[in-house]
């Protein structure tokens, strides 16, 4: 079974990853999109490092809110299985990712058991009311025509007792909620809440915090993003969207916007890493190289090298981040089969690079 | 390979070793000056001092909160230098990379993170990986986790809490076990908002007293070497010496150590009701040989606090320098970060002489360690002026000349003549630590030691000197030269392993299904899934 080609012709792994890391060398201004586990994203950046490049996560746009909400702001979280064991009120702050639906039954069929054995009650901010269990429904927040950021400013400003000009419809159902409450618990994520809502969502946990208890539930709009992110953190100082263009790693979230870049015809080399079949590789404008590690049984279409690789948790074993259990966790290959992994592949590519250290990762 | 460290002033004080010699390496061991033995390679340390490498017992180098303190704060660890070509991702600010090699560049080459999350183990030992060169080693915190506080409320016997513990411990890969702030975490939940040694955690019914002492007795029981590592309540408040104070009496002849003591020495005398009870909690360390401590000196400057008293840090939030923190309730301690910028001020100045003071006047240097509870006292890059402090008393005196006068004036500081020696530094740093963890490898230089040295070119300045050795080998690889960190080395995890007990297993996966719908399994990993070869050492 064919692993490898250069342009259209099969080619061994050797030779496609030497052309790889040739072409990511010789480029002027290369870009990595990834969707992938922790090591697959720690090989990534071993790379990016080695080659200059810029990286970025594929689910970039959506997780760039979300990192945005801890490196310019910081808030108050709390953990999934608090949120299971103590949320007395569940807020569902706008659309949640169809990935945190089952978390959401959970919660709607259960009820809290500390500090004693109480019940949940269930609204939605926004025009968007997720479906609960039958039995269940979330009480509606909205505000006129605002959309979520307005929301919850006026919530905010009811909450502390200020006028506001349009109405939160339900607004004192959820108030009187809120002041028999012991632990309510806002979930939210990038999904839909941009880096106003988040702001909003936080400075109205505060509030609460004032005199009693509440917190926020990241339900993270990229699972894999997010696992990335905490990578990128810890090997770089700062989450996606970092580049090494000279020489040490500079976060800018607008400048190394890996899509930006391409659209702007920036980047001439673009590493593409995604595990995920659902996932094809994007069409490489005129001007671009692109070199694809996929899931794909032929040459991707355009790439001037595609890699074949396996998916973390299908094929080979991983680490990824859980949003369910808000912490990484090792990922059992389902059915293991011999594709490489993305780690495996980038490293690979990152021997290639002549340097005088082993890459780290 | 078999090499020598030629001509050097040997400071080995658990051999009694203290004077100019010969120090040989085989392999990765310490061994006996082979006889008519030709070394592969000589390093000349004439001039040097040579010591056993470096051992830090509290430095928070890794975890979720400590990431998560990296993104909250990017602007504070820009990287400027240019690309290492000898170590990859050095350069980044305070990343995993740099740590490492900090570290190794000032002699220390095994150093402990306090406070994993047992529920991110997985996480804080993919971090740990990442740090070049080093060891490391964790504890794991309990003491206001649901299932440990049922155990106590319910009454459950002593070999029911062991089991727990000894559980944590191994499905963890600790190497012992801390409680924080004992029993706050979860009456914070509640909105408590303040908690001290005999509060008592609502629902629970059992007091922050009866969590340390179970833990305590548990850990003793167990036979883990590191005696029972307790982060007092009340951290930072003024008045809470006498938290501190009851704390060492509960030790009650059995071991206990107390993270940080500076955070907790103070009094509420003076105009502004802060000052300095160092004197008395030194004399009670004195009187308590049962009871060890580590400093967690304050130096001057910008840094951020990360810690798993989510209580403090929530109380701690308005005085967040920059404007922004993150305060997360998790399952058990979770955890705030909150930046801060020490400055040399009154309140500063008290805290800084109060490190000192608990130093020079505590006076078995067995008992007391050098930390500045990294990064919340001072980031460890403060280390090295921290050695002069200690060992130079013109240079304390030197400093407090800046400094508050008021606050100086309310600190037994400037009467003490104590200079730090070379044994004792090599003592706290060395000796102690390897002895207060159970390591038996290192913190020495005799025959069948690990090969960690540490060799440092005599110089006038003692933070020159120390904070960039001339030679460090780790496991008899020299992977500093000249203050510069030639290449990288994977260090180990140290960890115990006790065998789990299967009853208690079972016990735990119902538990976590019935309470958390979760099965236990997305909690354990295997070895393999840090990506590093040998990634774990047991410690017997
Ligand atoms: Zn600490």
């Amino acid at each position: 079974m064919a692993v490898a080609w250069i342009g259209n012709r099969e080619a061994s792994l050797q030779r496609a990853a030497e052309e790889a890391a040739k072409l990511l060398q010789s480029s002027r201004c290369p870009v990595f999109s990834f969707d992938t586990d922790v090591h697959g994203t720690r090989a990534a950046i071993a790379l990016a490092e080695r080659v200059g490049a810029a990286y970025d996560h594929i689910d970039g746009a959506v997780l760039a809110r979300e990192t945005a909400l801890f490196t310019d702001r910081g808030g108050m979280v709390v953990a999934p299985g608090e949120t299971r064991r103590r949320a007395d009120v569940v807020v569902i702050v706008g659309e949640l990712p169809e990935a945190h639906r089952r978390f959401l039954l959970e919660l709607a069929v259960t009820e809290p058991d500390q500090p004693a054995a109480g019940q949940r009650s269930f609204f939605s901010v926004g025009k968007q009311t997720p479906p609960l269990d039958g039995k269940r429904a979330a009480t509606q927040l909205t505000c006129g025509e605002a959309g979520l950021a307005a929301t919850l400013a006026a919530l905010r400003a009811l909450c502390a007792g200020r006028q506001v000009s349009t109405p939160v419809a339900n607004f004192d159902i959820f108030a009187q909620a809120i002041a028999e409450a012991r632990f309510p618990v806002f979930l939210f994520s990038g999904h839909a809440a941009d880096a106003l809502a988040l702001e909003m969502l936080q400075g109205l946990i505060g509030d609460l915090n004032a005199t009693g208890r509440a917190s926020g539930l990241h339900l993270t709009a990229s699972e894999s993003g997010w696992g990335s992110a905490l990578a990128s953190t810890w090997m770089t100082g700062f989450p996606p969207r970092t580049g090494f263009s000279r020489g040490f790693p500079e976060h800018d979230p607008w400048r190394y916007d890996v899509a930006r870049m391409i659209a702007a015809g920036e980047a001439d080399c673009h590493l593409w890493i995604s595990g995920s079949a659902e996932r094809p590789p994007p069409k490489p404008r005129k001007d671009m190289l692109l070199v694809a590690l996929a899931k794909t049984s032929g040459p991707v279409a355009g790439a001037a090298v595609t890699i074949r690789i396996g998916e973390t948790g299908v094929d080979h074993d991983g680490v990824g981040y859980l949003a369910r259990i808000g912490t990484l966790t090792a990922l059992a290959a389902r059915s293991p089969t011999d594709l490489p992994s993305a780690a495996a592949i980038l490293r690979a590519i990152a021997e290639k690079v002549p340097a005088e250290a082993v890459p780290p990762c | 390979m078999l090499t020598k460290i030629a001509g050097g002033e040997i400071i080995d004080p658990v051999n009694g070793r203290s004077g100019k010699g010969d120090l040989w390496i085989r392999d990765e061991q310490i061994v006996e000056p082979p006889a008519g033995g030709k070394a592969d390679r000589t390093f000349d340390a004439s001039g040097c001092v040579v010591m056993a490498g470096a051992i830090d017992i509290h430095s928070h180098i890794g975890g979720g909160n400590v990431n998560t303190a990296r993104l909250l704060l990017p602007k504070q660890h820009a990287a400027h230098l240019p690309r290492p070509a000898q170590t990859p991702l050095s350069n980044a600010g305070w990343s995993t990379f740099e740590t490492g090699c900090l570290y190794a560049k000032m002699g220390f080459t095994t150093v402990v993170e306090p406070a994993m999350n047992p529920g991110a183990a997985l996480h804080t030992h993919l971090e740990l990986a990442d740090i070049p060169i080093i060891d490391k080693a964790t504890l794991a915190i309990l003491g206001n986790d649901d299932f440990l506080l049922s155990l106590i409320r319910d009454g459950a016997s002593e070999q029911a809490i062991d089991d727990y513990v000894a559980w944590t411990v191994g499905t963890t890969r600790a190497l012992g076990v801390k409680v924080i702030n004992a029993g706050a975490a979860a009456a914070f939940k509640e909105n408590v908002r303040a908690f001290s040694l005999d509060d008592v955690v609502p629902s629970y019914g059992v007091s922050s007293r009866n969590i340390v002492k179970t833990l305590q007795a548990s850990v003793g029981r167990l036979g883990v070497p590191h005696p029972l590592h307790v982060h007092c309540n009340n951290l930072g408040a003024a008045g809470a010496a006498d938290t501190a104070a009851a704390t060492i009496a509960a030790a009650e002849g059995l071991p206990l150590h107390l993270a940080h003591l500076q955070f907790y020495g103070y009094g509420t005398e003076g105009k502004r009701k802060f000052s300095s009870e160092a004197a008395r909690l030194a004399e009670l360390v004195n009187a308590s040989p049962e009871v060890t401590i580590d400093v967690g000196q304050v130096m001057f400057g910008q840094t951020v606090t990360v810690s798993s008293d989510v209580m403090r840090q929530f109380s701690a939030r308005a005085t967040a320098h920059p404007k922004k923190w993150v305060i997360w309730d998790g399952d058990g301690n979770g955890g705030g970060i909150v930046p801060y910028r020490y400055r040399e001020d009154f309140y500063g100045t008290l805290q800084w002489a109060i490190g000192l003071e608990l130093f020079l006047l505590i006076t078995d240097p067995w008992r007391v360690f050098f930390t500045t509870d990294h990064p919340n006292g001072a980031p460890f890059t403060a280390y090295p002026k921290l050695f002069e402090l200690l060992m130079r008393r013109d240079a304390r005196n030197a400093m407090a000349e800046g400094l508050s006068k008021s606050a100086m004036a309310l600190s037994t500081l400037a009467s003490i003549d104590r200079e730090y020696t070379f044994d004792e530094i090599a003592i706290m740093t060395r000796a102690a630590p390897a002895k207060l963890l159970g390591l038996k490898d290192r913190g020495h230089l005799g025959a069948g030691a690990l090969a960690d040295v540490a060799v440092y070119r005599r110089g006038p300045d003692i933070a020159q000197m120390l904070g960039s050795a001339a030679f460090v080998f780790k496991n008899g690889d020299l992977v500093v030269r000249d203050g510069a960190v030639t290449h990288y080395r994977w260090g180990r995890a140290l960890r115990l392993n006790p065998a789990p007990d299967r009853a208690m297993v079972r016990r735990l996966d119902d538990f976590y299904q019935d309470r958390y719908g979760l099965s236990l399994d997305w909690f354990s990993f295997p070895d393999s899934a840090i990506a590093r070869e040998n990634p774990f050492a047991e410690v017997a």
